[in-house]
């Protein structure tokens, strides 16, 4: 629970998938043959790992954002979320309206938004069953 | 369609009734101290299981200690 320190399993899953995501990095890099550059993403990202499990003991919001075993800051959790994801489609959007006046065929941004689009209709049908 | 229904609740006086801090109650309830000053000031309202929990830790019923505002 968040007033104590003991940690779930959940609490590591932010900071393993950065480490995951900096070996990515690090991977795509070394194939684009710049390992140098993977490197110092990865670095970053371990950084930010250790940094996010670090604030985790220290704060009790980070801890709760981290392991969701606090309702309200789940809570937020998931509004913030939403937050980005309209933040993020407006950025999409803009994109590909720049691209079209361009007169360029608007990728990627399309793509991206169809991405976006086929997620939330699955995740609206998978939710309805669910709940 | 329903209208929202203002809450207001009794956990801070019971809370200190029986002499414990936000944090003990929220270590008792497994939700942040942060949670607790949320519920007690009415800026959150909690599911109902966290609801339940509350009112079992007091020994009392949920309507005891939450009460609807009918606007």
């Amino acid at each position: 629970m968040p007033t104590t320190t003991k940690t779930n399993r959940a609490y590591w899953v932010t900071p393993a998938a950065g480490l995951a995501i900096g070996l990515l990095y690090l991977v795509g890099f070394s194939v684009g043959g710049k390992p140098g550059y993977g490197l110092i993403a990865l670095g970053v990202m371990t950084v930010f790992s250790a940094a996010v499990a670090l604030a985790g003991r220290r704060s009790e919001t980070v801890r709760g954002l981290l392991d969701h075993r606090d309702e309200r800051l789940a809570g937020i959790d998931v509004r913030a979320t939403a937050v980005t994801a309209v933040v993020m489609i407006l950025a999409v959007l803009a994109g590909f309206v720049v691209e079209v006046a361009r007169g360029h065929d608007g990728s990627p941004y399309a793509l991206i938004g169809a991405v976006g689009g086929v997620a939330y209709l699955s995740a609206v049908g998978y939710f309805r069953v669910r709940s | 369609m329903r209208r929202a229904v203002a809450m207001r609740n009794d956990v801070r006086e019971r809370r200190t009734a029986k002499g414990l801090a936000q944090a003990e109650l929220a270590r008792e309830l497994a939700v942040s101290r942060q949670t607790i000053n949320s519920i007690e000031t009415g800026r959150y309202t909690p599911s109902l299981p966290l609801a339940i929990a509350i009112a079992r830790f007091f020994g009392s019923s949920v309507e005891e200690i939450f009460h609807a505002d009918h606007d």
